[in-house]
């Protein structure tokens, strides 16, 4: 198999997303080959071109490392939405196009024009795509938030940590970069599927507060079916012991270890060497182990913090017991060697920021692989293709529109 | 263009033959809820999964775990041993009137069956197989085990969060799982659409260990550009952006004063006493300051150079100290309305009976009532991750009793009859 066309070349999509989630959402259509037409303005950017870290040593809107890494793979223009013939252009581009994705408040596309119904008459097969926080009805429509305040609302971050903190959750604006992009890509490419078969197009609502509650398992029945809340629990499941991340040798090291029958424990005691403690009733069984957690812990991290991380896991793991390093992003770039033999990141020269490492596709597909193409646009760099290529405009009118700020 | 037969599910054309452990659950669940017949294969007396916690009235029995329900919706269920060649042999039979086939066993242990990807693409060549594994399928640890945690811990989610002097937070409700599972579910239906034009199918293979880590934000990226290595920072979650404070009932998030929208905090803050000296001018630089390094202002625009925050650490941590008495002195609830309304993006900290009593998602019935004839009772679930105007997202039926579709699927469907069903089920086949 050696098809070198990319699964979804020839979708289009009309762009608006900003900051994290959305273009998070579009990344995934344009990693597989569509043509993602990223839309900003020269007076309102994407936020997210000022967002630190930048590339070392450089400034300016093109150099930011999240703006880049959200980005790549698209094309970007500058269009004044203000403006009259900003709005026109719109139309017409929609008009040649598949999706139209924003992640605004509600009301900010309609105030355009822009809204679903409008849109499908301009391409009544277009698939629009909104992802609102809250949604685009009900009391608190107008409600927002950042990703990390989505986790908090949504319930994520009240059943992770430990029990004897106050509820700090993951540590990053983890709904923006994990549920709410991927629902919206597994969203949209349904929405392709039932278009090829019916001609038809539609609208999608992601309410980012909703995907988000999608992923917190059996919460939410645990408390309908059982009226139980469920809290944190730290590192621990019911149903394994030892379970947790466990320090190790070196400043700030921790290697998970996951036990989850007697074999595995088993194998776990041999390759601590079989301390005597292994043997001792209060540690005999699953149970046992449960009730007995907080002092197994401190033993298993009395052996831990003689290791190394990567000691630690490649011990268990050869025997048979699950462990992984708690790895951060040095680990990941330069020590992991799956990932490595796995060609996982991809570095790219930007004609700004420098050669940059990318995260690759996640999910590999043998005979239409996503492909990293080129890294993310500067502000307006694909402006002669669409406006000049695509719509057809000649040089005399493009060079109007600058004049006339159409294309600030 | 007026087709009155037209589908109204978005993916009622596709069959699915799911072999999915824990780590592949989700993403059946998803093909199955927007509409595809989802075929669970079941080793006989059920899948294990069936006996994770929590349970229906904390009764552990395998037609009762909350954890299979939610997971398993729409799905029908079948057992098959795949341990005996007659198992095989009707498991084929099922893959060749398949369009997709999802699996998240060991790399090769399909192949050692005679069913990896190759001979089952040679039976049926529009077949998309989905192999979900912790590190993908080749490599140096591909034959790890990977439950969620290890995922978590390697693809560097785990290392973001908790407080500095503690272990590394464990997200709750197995996020690697699940993003595994929404990455595979990617995988099929940008595979599929491609089937839709060339008719060709494939084998797409998902790590864990991958998806999680391109779900890290910046921690990768930090990194790579200026050797950063993130570290936990407790309850500054985000460096003064977004911070957790307790509040009378709970907890909430928000930045140490309310962001831009600052002076109409302060100005209600002031209207029920609680602005101590705040209002006066000294304060009024450092506030600018505090509300210029937020998130959400234009960063082109920005006037006050961040080193003035370092030149006044006393008046912040008075400013925090008032925004934390005055915190106090409200419910979530309150101040959730109340910063919001001001324009102010302050989140609560909600756990799950707040979910179920949100008044936004009670108006949008986010919720769906799932009937579980066997209980006699209907179960309010998690609705809609997304919701399609022409095909909708729904629950038409609770997850499959162990071996429920046994006769409609081995004789209704495959043909089988019920003298070969006796003896297959005698030889502890199904």
């Amino acid at each position: 198999m050696h098809n070198k066309r990319l699964p979804l070349a020839g979708v289009r999509v009309v762009d608006f997303c900003w900051v994290t989630a959305g273009p998070m959402a579009t990344r995934n259509l344009a990693d597989f080959g569509a043509e993602v037409i990223k839309l900003e303005s020269r007076t309102r950017v994407d936020l997210v071109r000022g967002y630190p870290p930048l590339s070392e040593g450089k400034t300016g809107l093109n150099v930011s490392g999240p703006f880049n890494n959200y980005n790549r793979n698209k094309l970007g223009i500058t269009l004044n939405i203000g403006h009259p013939r900003g709005r026109d252009i719109v139309k017409r581009l929609v008009s040649i196009s598949d999706v139209v994705s924003d992640n605004f408040t509600p009301g900010t596309m309609s105030k355009w024009g822009f809204d679903y119904e409008r849109l499908r008459e301009i391409k009544p097969d277009i698939i629009v795509l909104s992802m609102p926080v809250m949604g685009n009805n009900g009391p608190r429509r107008s409600f927002g938030g950042y990703g990390m305040g989505i986790a908090a609302a949504a319930g994520i971050t009240y059943i992770t940590g430990s029990p004897r903190r106050m509820p700090v959750g993951i540590g990053t604006a983890y709904p923006d970069a994990g549920p709410n992009p991927r629902h919206a890509a597994i969203a949209v490419l349904a929405a392709l599927h039932y278009r090829n078969r019916t001609g038809k197009g539609q609208h999608i609502e992601l309410a980012q507060y909703e995907s988000t509650i999608c992923f917190t398992g059996t919460a939410v029945l645990d408390y309908t079916v059982n009226q139980r809340v469920q809290s944190r629990m730290g590192n621990r499941l019911p149903y394994a012991a030892p379970h947790g991340a466990y320090r190790c040798k070196g400043d700030e090291r921790w290697c998970v270890i996951a036990v989850f029958n007697e074999e595995e424990w088993r194998s776990f005691c041999q390759v601590i060497g079989n301390p005597p403690w292994t043997t001792e009733e209060k540690f005999a069984t699953l149970l046992r182990r449960k009730e007995n957690e907080d002092e197994l812990d401190h033993l298993v991290e009395e052996w831990t913090r003689q290791r190394t991380a990567e000691e630690v896991m490649m011990s268990m793991q050869r025997a048979g017991v699950a462990a992984g390093v708690v790895q951060n992003g040095q680990d990941l770039l330069e020590k992991d060697e799956q990932l490595r033999f796995r060609g996982h990141y991809v570095y790219m020269e930007h004609p700004e920021a420098g050669r940059i490492a990318h995260d690759n596709v996640p999910c590999k597909l043998s005979a239409t692989p996503g492909v990293l193409r080129r890294p993310a646009p500067i502000l307006g760099q694909d402006n002669e293709y669409v406006y000049g290529d695509l719509l057809g405009m000649t040089e005399d009118e493009m060079n109007q529109c600058y004049v006339d700020g159409v294309f600030d | 263009m007026g087709n009155i037969s037209a589908p109204e599910l978005a993916l009622d054309d596709v069959r699915v033959v799911d072999l999915a452990g824990p780590m592949g659950q989700y993403c059946t669940k998803v093909l199955a809820d927007m509409g595809a017949d989802v075929i669970k294969v079941e080793r006989p007396g059920g899948d294990p999964a069936r006996n994770l916690d929590p349970f229906v009235n904390d009764e552990p029995n395998s037609e009762r775990s909350l954890y299979f329900y939610y997971l398993n919706t729409n799905k029908r269920g079948i057992t098959l041993s795949l341990d005996t060649r007659a198992g095989r042999e009707i498991f084929k039979r099922l893959v060749k009137t398949a369009d997709v086939l999802v699996e998240t066993f060991n790399p090769g242990y399909m192949d050692n069956l005679e069913m990896g990807y190759s001979t089952l693409s040679n039976m049926n060549p529009r077949l998309i197989m989905v192999s979900i594994t912790g590190f993908g399928q080749a490599g140096p640890y591909k034959d790890f085990k990977a439950p969620d945690i290890v995922g978590v811990a390697m693809g560097g989610l785990m290392n973001l969060g908790g407080f500095p002097e503690d272990p590394p937070n464990y997200p709750g409700a197995f996020q690697g799982y699940n993003l595994a599972s929404v990455d595979a579910a990617i995988g099929v239906l940008t595979a599929l659409f491609h089937r839709d034009l060339t008719g060709e199918g494939q084998h797409i293979d998902v790590s864990m260990e991958e998806s999680v880590s391109t779900a890290i934000e910046l921690a990768m990226v930090s990194y790579a550009l200026r050797k950063i290595i993130r570290k936990r920072t407790g309850r500054q979650v985000y460096r003064g952006w977004n911070e957790v404070f307790p509040c009378k009932d709970g907890f909430i998030l928000c930045s140490p004063l309310g962001a831009s929208g600052w002076p109409r905090i302060l100005e209600w803050m002031n209207s029920e006493g609680m602005a101590a000296d705040l209002k006066d001018k000294r304060y009024k630089e450092v506030l600018d300051a505090m509300a210029d390094r937020q998130m959400d202002r234009n960063v082109s625009a920005s006037r006050i150079d961040p080193r003035i925050l370092r030149d006044y650490t006393q008046e912040i941590r008075h400013i925090e100290e008032v925004w934390e008495a005055f915190l106090m002195t409200h419910t979530r609830e309150e101040l959730y309305e109340g910063c919001q309304e001001r324009g102010v993006r302050l989140m609560p900290v909600q756990n799950a009976k707040d979910l179920v009593n949100d008044p936004q998602l009670i108006a949008r019935n986010f919720f769906v009532d799932v009937e579980h004839p066997e209980l006699g009772a209907r179960l309010k679930y998690p609705g809609a991750p997304y919701r399609l105007s022409e095909t909708p997202w729904r629950i038409a039926k609770r997850a499959p009793l162990i071996g429920e579709h046994n006769l409609e699927i081995y004789v209704g469907e495959l043909g089988l009859s019920s003298r070969e069903l006796a003896a297959l089920a005698g030889e502890g086949t199904i």
